[in-house]
């Protein structure tokens, strides 16, 4: 409500002019600080010089887009679809939750990196392996936060239904989905987010095509600008996903209690 | 006298693991007739919201019953108790008007009808224009305007009050007070009405029960004998300040101990 002006009264078009100023001066830093010798080369190329290897090897880049989409899209519908499902089921139940969440919590603070040459081993090189090592990668913390959004909904509305004769079934759908849609998008923001992770690092660690690949394949010829064009890739994968998030977090805004 | 259309027969209600750890009610006897305006007051603790989900039948009471129109109250009964929380509690989804007919949503009421339904209790609540607005573009003393025409939405005889005005500044506690008994005087309900404030239930009540510190008893059961029409003015009379007495002292010694 109080968007249109900072903490400190400061404009709202003055804080997003600084913001543009912080991106610009990272972008000419990164083309800068090579071209003095103050950051080696070798260690990251200028920016024009990354963005001239993603002009010339444009086939390439391109052609191992459609692979690392179907992956992250595949892995996408699996952690959230799934994720996101078995949250609202665990996070509903309070006995549910205190048996489950422990469990959940050490199964996170395993660095699930390990697994996958059990995936390669499991589902081979291609896209199978992937998709299998991201989905496992990102959904217990998806499925986490969607527990922590249903539980933390307050029993007042549920109570409210229930006075005016509401069934267990109308309290789930007119009131627990809807007041949970907000911490179901956030879910989703940072599942999306894992997945993209996820099918990268499996691609670096192991594959015969996609975008992480191709970033390995450069960086074993010590081809600095090519890992770099594809990090520039990633880069804007990330961002595409981040803004259409951003947008649907504020369409679910009205969803959010405490109106 | 007309006849108890709420009777609360030897309520009493326990809490704790094995029902014994906390008793918050011991022995509610209550009859309350057609179209009385009745106020429970008592310290803090001592069980008055709890009274009020036992006639809501959110809950049943340990031993003892609720009865309704002649029938116990084993579950919440929308189309003849209508409930109106501390919070306005709307669903900040919705706007004012479907908040209002939600009720009869629950019902499968058809949509032309209960919006028109909603629309004509909106009215009657003073917020005519204000139908599509969402809850967090309106005002508290609003929202709680919102719930109590969606308590009344469908007719219930009984309307059940738990603090309603508790969350709201003085000023439109005042407003919403005079709304409520015009409200209260076009609809003639039943009303069940939990507050903290001793002002806001003589000003307000035909008749102020006084309970106990836990567990809640009936200590006092006091006839408001001010006329109607009831105005600010009368807040100043002496016999309100009498009455207003009796009840402190009451809760003065339940307090203290």
């Amino acid at each position: 409500m109080s968007e249109g002006r900072g903490l400190v009264g400061w404009p709202a078009r003055h804080v997003r002019l600084c913001q543009a100023l912080l991106y610009a001066a990272i972008l000419t830093g990164w083309e800068i600080l090579p071209r003095t010798g103050l950051v080696p080369r070798l260690f990251v190329p200028p920016l024009s010089e990354a963005l001239g290897a993603l002009f010339t090897d444009r086939r390439e880049y391109l052609g191992s887009l459609p692979t690392t989409f179907f992956e992250i899209l595949a892995s996408y519908a699996i952690v959230c679809g799934g994720g996101i499902l078995l949250g609202q089921l665990v996070g509903s139940s309070a006995r549910a939750r205190r048996i489950l969440l422990p469990v959940l919590r050490s199964a996170y603070a395993v660095p699930l990196v390990v697994l996958y040459p059990v995936m390669m081993v499991w589902f081979g090189l291609g896209s199978p392996s992937k998709i299998a090592f991201a989905s496992i990668y990102a959904f217990i913390p998806t499925m986490l936060t969607a527990v922590a959004g249903v539980a933390a909904l307050s029993p007042a509305l549920a109570e409210t239904a229930r006075a005016f004769g509401a069934t267990r079934a109308q309290q789930i759908v007119y009131i627990a989905l809807p007041a949970s849609l907000p911490s179901m998008v956030a879910a989703l923001r940072l599942g999306g987010a894992l997945v993209i992770v996820g099918v990268i690092v499996a691609q670096m660690l192991g594959a015969a095509e996609g975008l992480g690949f191709l970033i390995t394949r450069h960086r074993t010829l010590l081809n600095s600008p090519g890992v770099y064009a594809g990090i520039v890739l990633v880069l804007l994968i990330t961002g595409l996903h981040e803004i259409l998030l951003r947008r649907l977090e504020r369409r679910v805004a009205a969803y959010r209690e405490g109106a | 006298m007309t006849r108890a259309l709420v009777a609360i027969r030897g309520v009493t209600q326990r809490f704790g693991p094995d029902g014994a750890a906390v008793t918050a009610l011991e022995s509610i006897d209550l009859e309350i007739p057609d179209g009385q305006f009745v106020a429970v007051v008592g310290p803090s603790g001592c069980g008055k919201s709890t009274l009020l989900s036992l006639v809501a039948g959110l809950r049943m009471p340990s031993s003892g019953a609720v009865l309704c129109d002649g029938e116990p109250m084993t579950a919440p009964m929308p189309r003849k108790v209508g409930m109106i929380f501390q919070e306005a509690n709307l669903l900040p989804w919705l706007s004012a008007v479907d908040n209002v007919a939600f009720p009869l949503k629950l019902r499968r009421v058809a949509k032309a009808e209960r919006l028109a339904a909603a629309a004509r209790m909106l009215q009657l609540t003073g917020l005519a224009g204000f139908e599509d607005r969402l809850p967090h573009q309106l005002s508290g003393g609003m929202k709680q305007r919102v719930a109590i025409a969606r308590g009344l939405v469908q007719n219930p005889a009984v309307l059940l009050m738990d603090e309603p005005f508790a969350s709201l500044d003085e000023q439109t506690r005042m407003v919403l007070g005079d709304e409520l008994l015009r409200i209260w005087s076009e609809t003639r309900k039943t009303v069940l009405f939990v507050t903290h404030s001793l002002n806001e239930a003589v000003y307000l009540a035909d008749r102020v029960v006084v309970l106990s510190a836990r567990p809640g008893r009936v200590v006092d059961d006091v006839a408001v004998d001010l006329p109607r029409p009831r105005s600010f003015a009368m807040t100043g009379s002496e016999r309100f300040g009498l009455l207003k007495d009796r009840i402190w002292q009451h809760i003065k010694s339940a307090e203290r101990r």
